[in-house]
């Protein structure tokens, strides 16, 4: 008998659709991988099965016994637990007191018993074979400690489903082989996981079956023994192929950024020449050391080893003021916490940064402000009334274009764009792919990181894969195509050994 | 559009209301009793100006009533050592400049919390005004035992004194000098690079960061102009008094200054609000302290009073969105 049955799972946002009568099954005792794109639905299913959105239609039967409506304290008795990508813990506390918090064992008069508590944690921590202190502080673990904390809090719990959503991201190798082997240990048991994971070779080490998500919709499932790599990502991916319509291949002039085995929290040995004009795409999974890279470059996570030569200048001692003056700007990934500043108008907006670059001057002219942003309204299309209205009153691609435009302003001839399209709609992304071309024309030089393959494909001359840090693969603009990238990306085609060791 | 200018200049209202309210009380109003608001607020204003900003940029100060007491007993030792009031202005402005780059490289450059930070130099500076009253040459600090008393018999004495007290066409000089800021502030927080900077700092200190702003730096400058005006403030003070008493002078003006920047409409949290509230804040206060006096009432009320008003704009501030929204929602 399954102990999980989800059918017919519909359920829509607004009027859109996320999910259309999705299916998933996992057995007792069974490591069940569910795969899809950013987007296809794992979440929002996810949710749905731990109570955090109630469904539109479907069924779902757990244990045996069938849920209409479950509820977040119902999943949680039912024996499902979700181990978050994002930890839930509370740093300040101890790990024994994180895994009792609400459900502590109590004495006379409230009092704790912590003797009792320490113990059952140690016990449980000893079957599991993890080696931490339960009097220690939980902001004091290693990542991989807390995800073993956050495991361990289901299980003390006695839960029968584990979902692990990306669990290996924040993991070294060695880490990695240690979670695997306590899941093959609660495997044994008879203990479920639901395994959410774009990393192809861990999914052909730890699952047993595999079902795909693609738009919402279910497309296959079946045994991870039957299929290859390469089939499980085609399948995710599908034929969603899109041409790149608005691509046009432009000249590139002299060399105006070198990074020389540029080194830094999260990216390594990375060895890039890019050429006046050109549009570099970098992408890789979610942490992979692209967005980082910009960064670094940007001045505003340090480098720890390798040079940058910029119009044939080496920069050193890096800040973002240095890398304005070197004529680089980025336009950074979270909007509403690294660009917004929510309190100034739209004009206010744009001018601030180019002020710091010339501060000297020190009085404002808002005549001449005004034309400038007339100017870049106009050349970017700005749906806006009067430029003293709020920033926050724009749709996001509007306040992203506004951002274009502060830096724009600068007069950066290397634009750094970090996920410039994250949570703007379908028409403006693609208004904002035609400027990124129009600009490159123009004669700036753009790298772009993002998550969105199909982004890279319409805009990049060439693409530059990360996986784990480093570039795995450099692609022209002609293969670049979802498939191939996350092949790249998800390291299902280059050698294996790393993690299969 | 009428609730936006309402809330936006809120703090004129308050002003009005306030005044008339003391026009009241005080059976007609005279010119010189006008005047002397204007005289009364100066130091407090002008001291305020400078936690404005501070507090524009999401920060605090709760140095400054000590800082005031530190900078005009120092300026009073220059006074009389060198008999000159350039010499004495010069000092108040370095002195308070000093003790706000104190402030501002520990909350700035170190990162550590401005509460923490100015809680600690407000017990310094006070401290220090004390002990050292008590342990330089007695003609330094005009021969009294606990305060710092200028040299009558010094020759710039009367010129001094009389720029505290004197007037220009019936205008108090101080009120005109509080003008004279105030006007500067409002341009510099409005009309400059800079002061669009200090905004952007208190708006969204990370944007701010991404944008190129020097946020260490913009901190450091904040405080230390903080610092100046409290040494300008220092500078009336003595100028106005002719003496400082290092255990009550600006006792609690802290406080006050901080309740005028809040009046006067700018938030806490930074980012927002217009510093020429503060003059309006700062006044109203003063005529609080008139009224009270006007009234015949026991000056120990004050405090309770100018709690009370604090406390009942802000309630209209936070609770009178929160109803708008309500209605709309039922509308």
């Amino acid at each position: 008998m399954k102990l999980l049955e989800m059918h017919d799972i519909c359920k829509s946002f607004d009027g859109v659709p996320v999910l259309k009568k999705v299916k998933l099954e996992v057995g007792a005792g069974e490591v069940h991988a569910l795969l899809g794109e950013n987007g296809a639905g794992k979440s929002t299913l996810m949710n749905i099965l731990t109570g955090v959105f109630p469904k539109d239609d479907g069924t779902v039967i757990f244990d045996g016994k069938v849920y209409d409506n479950m509820t977040v304290k119902e999943s949680e008795k039912a024996g499902i637990a979700f181990v978050h990508q994002e930890l839930n813990l509370f740093n300040d506390l101890k790990v024994y007191e994180n895994i009792f918090l609400t459900k502590e064992y109590t004495g006379r008069f409230g009092k704790l018993d912590k003797k009792r508590m320490r113990m059952e944690v140690m016990q449980l921590f000893e079957r599991l074979g993890v080696a931490i202190d339960p009097e220690r502080l939980a902001g004091d673990l290693k990542t991989s400690e807390k995800q073993m904390l956050e495991i361990a809090k289901a299980l003390f719990f006695k839960a029968k489903l584990l979902i692990l959503d990306e669990p290996t991201t924040s993991l070294n190798q060695e880490e990695v082989a240690h979670l695997f082997e306590i899941i093959n240990g609660l495997k044994a048991e008879g203990t479920s996981f639901i395994f959410i994971s774009h990393k192809m070779p861990e999914i052909f080490e730890i699952a047993d079956k595999y079902t795909v998500f693609r738009n919402g919709t279910f497309v296959e499932t079946g045994n991870i023994k039957d299929r290859m790599p390469e089939q499980i990502t085609m399948s995710m991916v599908g034929d969603s192929y899109d041409a790149g319509e608005v691509y046009t291949i432009r000249k590139t002039g002299e060399t105006v950024l070198k990074l020389n085995h540029l080194s830094g929290k999260g990216f390594h040995n990375i060895h890039m020449e890019i050429k006046k004009g050109q549009i570099i795409g970098l992408t890789g999974l979610q942490g992979s050391g692209s967005s980082e890279l910009l960064q670094a470059i940007f001045g505003s996570i340090p480098v720890y080893e390798g040079t940058m030569e910029i119009f044939g200048k080496k920069v050193s001692c890096r800040s973002i003021h240095k890398a304005m003056r070197s004529k680089i700007a980025m336009l950074a990934s979270n909007r509403k916490e690294n660009s917004v500043i929510a309190d100034m108008s739209l004009l206010e907006n744009m001018y601030v940064a180019e002020h710091t670059l010339s501060a000297g001057k020190f009085h404002i002219h808002k005549k001449e402000e005004g034309r400038k942003f007339d100017h870049y309204k106009e050349l970017l299309k700005i749906k806006a009334g009067s430029m003293d209205e709020p920033i926050v009153s724009l749709s996001g691609g509007n306040q992203q274009k506004v951002f274009l435009a502060r830096w724009l302003n600068t007069e950066a001839e290397i634009l750094l764009l970090d996920n410039p399209t994250q949570g703007i709609d379908v028409g403006a992304k693609a208004e904002i792919y035609r400027l990124i071309l129009k600009l490159a024309e123009s004669g700036k030089t753009i790298l772009i990181n993002t998550l969105e393959i199909p982004e890279i494909q319409k805009v990049a001359d060439v693409c530059a894969v990360f996986y784990e840090s480093s570039i795995v693969k450099i692609l022209g603009h002609d293969e670049i195509n979802e498939r191939t990238v996350m092949l790249y990306a998800t390291n299902a085609v280059a050698d294996r050994k790393g993690i299969s060791e | 559009m009428k609730k936006k200018i309402w809330s936006k200049y809120s703090y004129i209202f308050v002003f009005f209301i306030i005044f008339i309210v003391f026009a009241v009380s005080s059976h007609g109003l005279t010119w010189s009793g006008v005047m002397n608001i204007f005289r009364h607020s100066s130091v407090i204003g002008i001291v305020a100006l400078g936690m404005g900003m501070v507090c524009l940029t999401g920060e605090i100060d709760l140095s400054v009533g000590s800082m005031l007491a530190l900078v005009s007993g120092m300026s009073v030792v220059v006074f009389n050592a060198t008999d000159s009031i350039a010499a004495t202005l010069l000092s108040a402005v370095v002195f308070g400049a000093v003790c706000g780059l104190a402030n501002g490289v520990l909350v700035g450059v170190v990162e550590m919390p401005a509460f923490i930070v100015t809680l600690a130099t407000m017990l310094i500076y006070r401290s220090a005004a004390q002990y050292i009253c008590q342990h330089i040459p007695k003609q330094l600090c005009g021969g009294g035992s606990s305060v710092y008393r200028m040299a009558s018999d010094a020759k710039a004495y009367q010129t001094f004194y009389q720029m505290g007290n004197g007037k220009m066409v019936t205008i108090p000089y101080v009120g005109i000098i509080l003008l004279l800021l105030s006007a500067l502030f409002v341009y510099v927080l409005t009309g400059t690079k800079f002061g669009k900077k200090v905004y952007a700092v208190g708006s969204n200190q990370k944007g701010a960061l991404m944008t190129g702003i020097n946020v260490s730096l913009m901190k450091v400058v904040v405080f230390v102009v903080a610092g100046v005006m409290t040494g300008i403030g220092a500078f009336l003070w003595i100028a106005m008094n002719a003496s400082s008493d290092p255990a009550t002078t600006g006792n609690s003006y802290e406080m006050y200054a901080i309740a005028a920047v809040v009046l006067g409409g700018i938030s806490m949290s930074g980012g927002k609000g217009h510093c020429l509230g503060i003059l309006f804040g700062a006044m109203s206060y003063t005529i609080i302290d008139k009224i009270i006096v006007a009234l015949k009432m026991d000056s120990l009320i004050n405090d309770a009073i100018k709690g009370i008003i604090l406390l009942a704009v802000i309630f209209v501030q936070v609770l009178g969105p929160k109803i708008r929204a309500k209605l709309n929602c039922y509308a």
